[in-house]
């Protein structure tokens, strides 16, 4: 209860009509920054951070919370209407939104990415107010052995995106483990496939070559169709018309979206408190775990459990990663990271104290993420039918804006020529591997939690001496363990039983 | 029409400005040639960390104070954070610089930058011009006493608060581990544990991204021991989540932290202590006079206020303000030693 009055002080200061301006002005930056491919949260805050010197910390980080915050809604956009993840949580979103645009329902697609994004972010604000700093000691429960097991359990995701051919599937999985793995080593710092250049060193950036897999393929494959969609401009005169009417979810998508949504949302906010795991690992346990409850289109073929599952995922992550850095001072993510360099040159000292010695920092912070929620909702709704309107652009002036949006995006996450370059050469591997049947997907969540799973397990191998024992010793890694040998042997056993079924029929 | 008409106008009107501007800007260099330089452009600090790191605040803070006191003659400094490749392109970049430009560039160079430079590139301190060290820090170890018994050094009840305990047990065959950050904590393990006498087999070095992920390691008992810098630690000790073991210095500190000893009170040891240090670096081919400007405005910097309350207090750094020559005789040694110990030629 005590913490309910601290968050109804809190709701005083969040109120307070200059924090409601910046609280707003966050939330509209947050869905255009998180809208446009590159320019992630990370970015935004970063570019954000020196205009906030000026402000009182309060304001200021008010401000970018709810752009962080705002950042998770946006990302969803691109990646339903353009297939264009604007953010690496949004990977998992494209995969079943897209899908949904292209079957004609759009609105529908966007609608329940906010709806769930909502609904997430709602439950995990509010797991944050009841247990506020006790979330952040639950992080701490998880050492490397743990954090490899939840990596296992997200890798999962890859193994139904491979498609109809399982050895295409492996071998691009296998691609994007090998790209991941160029650069630095984080352990021992000797570089790896580097070939002398100083560029490689720092390894392939993220945001650049997954605007090139995703985007900048898309364009490639958008100039092969143009001459077909001209004639089907042409032809076909029935232009449709989308209002925020039109887009409503039926009652019947409401009930599908629900309960992935309620799920998600709480299993995404204890993941996003889990140490350098943050929004993306978040939407691919959340969208992993989805596939083993039913949903009524397969996933991945423009599902509404998909959508709803990795939107509320990840905003309730976003929410969740709050925790260890306002409990601990310790940043779950790289925006994390940068929130936590703003509180120092406020002149706060993040760490164990924060909650004691600035409680109206904290709480005005927490009770300004409900406000910040609901107004992102509400700027989101209103534009669906100005983003709809996207998909009616012809496609013959899509493709300069598609390629100049990617260009930005892959220049702006290092402020350099080199994500550019990256950016299109990976858009022309990705297109040419996805001509020949190699679907791009599996590659980039390899590419995403590779690195961090290689980390964990060497860790784990460091402090264990080599030993396996590290991985079984305690009742946490045991449960995690059996969630994941559930995952991994279902189909296997489903498919013995089926066998032994079918070996039982023959007989008889 | 019309639109066309002021679509062409204004690109007109673009093209004069830059023009213009670059014509202001040749003349500031030109003006830079002579026996005194006093800046009449825009000036670069490149930052080979991305933004809200250390790096970078140190970066902001000196530009902030310098444009605040006025030592920059009314001109902007704009920093840049340039992350390719690992920051080796940015640093890259300003040691080859040609002159000219070089006047009105400035990179943040630290010991955490000159150590993975000279393992991993071709560059060295001598293609870059160190205009100054601007501060100075030093590290402990800390553990945490009360968190869950993960390690084989935990569950075999050693103590954590006793780093000689935990020397004893690793000779013995108790596996003790320690945490840290990358650069800087490596290097400060490696020279610990060659003074102890003992194998990282013995006593092994979890690599961490930050000196952050580094404490939480300690808080969730998955590290026995971790390596960090004061202000980093500092609010953990405080609250009573850290206890300072070991101070990696030759003399005890001060405050919250004087209860650690140094490694020659707790056995027949020489002291370790690896200098962690702050700079500022300029192209090779930066003129003498601009190099003497900026080194003199950047010991105006170190002698503020400003810098003393804001950066060096809320850091807990030390105050150890070098101008370019005794910057640079100190970074080739420091520089000279690290290639020495690693077997870089």
């Amino acid at each position: 209860m005590e913490n309910f009055a601290s968050l109804l002080a809190g709701f005083q200061v969040a109120l307070a009509p200059e924090n409601i301006g910046v609280c707003l002005l966050g939330a509209i930056l947050g869905l255009v920054v998180g809208a446009m491919p590159g320019i992630g949260s990370l970015a935004g805050c970063a570019l954000l951070l020196p205009l906030t010197y000026k402000f009182n910390p309060t304001t200021a980080i008010i401000m970018l919370g709810a752009l962080y915050y705002a950042n998770m809604y946006g990302g969803s956009f691109s990646a339903i209407l353009l297939n264009i993840p604007g953010d690496s949580p949004a990977i998992t979103t494209a995969l079943d939104g897209y899908p949904m645009a292209r079957k004609g329902r759009p609105g529908q697609a966007l609608m329940t990415a906010n709806l769930s994004s909502f609904i997430g972010g709602t439950i995990g604000i509010l797991i944050l107010t009841v247990t506020a700093s006790g979330l952040a000691t639950i992080g701490l429960m998880f050492g490397y052995a743990e954090m490899t097991i939840i990596l296992l359990i997200a890798m999962t995701s890859i193994s139904w995106l491979i498609g109809e051919n399982p050895i295409k599937g492996i071998v691009i999985t296998m691609l994007g483990i090998l790209v991941a793995s160029i650069g630095m080593d984080t352990l021992s710092g000797a570089p790896r496939y580097e070939f002398g250049s100083m560029y490689l060193l720092g390894g392939i950036p993220f945001t650049p070559f997954i605007i090139g897999c995703v985007g900048f393929a898309q364009v490639i494959k958008l100039i092969n169709e143009r001459e077909a969609d001209e004639k089907k401009r042409s032809s076909d005169d029935s232009r449709q018309k989308l209002s925020i009417k039109k887009s409503m979810p039926t009652g019947h998508d409401l009930r599908r979206m629900l309960p992935p949504t309620l799920r998600s949302g709480v299993m995404g906010t204890f993941v996003g408190v889990l140490p350098g795991s943050g929004a993306t690992t978040g939407s691919m346990v959340g969208y992993a775990i989805q596939k083993k409850f039913k949903s009524e289109e397969p996933m991945g073929s423009g599902a509404i459990e998909g959508i709803a599952a990795s939107e509320a995922a990840n905003n309730a992550a976003a929410a969740g990663a709050f925790a260890p850095l306002l409990a601990l001072g310790i940043p779950g993510s790289g925006t994390g990271a940068v929130l936590l360099g703003g509180l120092m040159m406020w002149g706060l000292n993040p760490g164990p104290l924060l909650f004691d010695t600035n409680p109206d920092f904290c709480w005005g912070l927490i009770s300004s993420m409900y406000v910040a929620n609901v107004f992102t909702l509400l700027v989101a709704i209103l534009v669906i039918p100005f983003l709809i309107k996207i998909l009616s652009v012809p496609v013959k002036y899509m493709i300069p804006i598609i390629t100049c949006v990617c260009i930005v995006g892959a220049y702006s996450t290092s402020n350099s020529m080199y994500g550019v370059i990256v950016m299109f050469v990976s858009g022309i591997v990705g297109y040419l591997l996805d001509k020949n049947g190699f679907p791009t997907a599996p590659m980039l969540l390899a590419f995403v939690l590779a690195p961090m799973l290689e980390q964990n397990i060497r860790k784990a191998f460091i402090a264990s001496q080599g030993g396996l024992g590290i991985f079984v010793d305690s009742p946490l890694k045991l449960v995690l363990l059996a969630v994941f040998l559930v995952l991994v042997l279902t189909p296997t056993v489903k498919a013995v039983r089926r066998k032994m079924g079918a070996g039982k029929k023959t007989p008889a | 029409m019309k639109k066309l008409m002021a679509l062409t106008l204004a690109a007109l009107m673009l093209l004069a400005l830059t023009a213009c501007g670059g014509n202001s800007g040749n003349s500031g260099t030109s003006g830079g040639g002579s026996d005194t330089f006093t800046p009449s452009k825009t000036v670069t600090w490149t930052c080979t960390s991305s933004a809200g790191g250390g790096s970078d605040i140190f970066s902001r803070k000196i530009s902030e104070i310098m444009t605040n006191e006025g030592l920059v003659n009314g001109q902007t400094i704009v920093v840049s954070n340039e992350t390719d490749g690992a920051g080796e392109v940015g640093r890259n970049k300003i040691a080859t610089m040609k002159a000219g430009d070089a006047d009105y560039n400035l990179l943040t160079f630290n010991s955490g930058d000159l150590m993975p430079m000279v393992q991993n590139t071709k560059n060295r301190a001598a293609n870059f011009r160190i205009l100054a060290i601007m501060a100075v820090d030093k590290q402990l170890l800390f553990s945490c006493p009360g968190s869950d018994s993960k390690t084989d050094y935990a569950k075999a009840g050693g103590s954590q608060t006793d780093f000689a305990a935990a020397i004893e047990a690793a000779k013995n065959g108790t596996f003790v581990v320690i945490g840290g950050s990358k650069g800087d904590d490596i290097t400060t393990y490696n020279k610990l544990l060659a003074e102890v006498g003992l194998t990282d087999a013995q006593m092994s070095y979890i690599t961490y991204d930050s000196t952050s992920d580094a404490i939480t390691a300690a808080l969730g008992g998955n590290v026995d021991f971790v390596i960090s810098k004061p202000a980093a630690a500092s609010q953990y000790v405080e609250s009573g989540d850290l206890t300072p073991v070991l101070a990696l210095s030759t003399e005890r500190y001060s405050g919250n932290l004087a209860g650690a000893p140094t490694l020659s009170e707790i056995g027949d040891y020489e002291n370790v202590e690896v200098p962690v240090w702050r700079g500022v670096a300029a192209p090779a081919s930066m003129s003498d006079a601009a190099a003497a400007f900026w080194s003199d405005a950047l010991g105006k910097v170190a002698a503020t206020d400003a810098w003393h309350k804001e950066y060096l207090e809320t850091n807990q750094l030390l105050d150890q303000y070098m101008d370019t020559t005794a910057a640079t005789t100190y970074v080739t040694d420091y520089e000279a030693d690290y290639m020495a110990e690693n077997g870089i030629s």
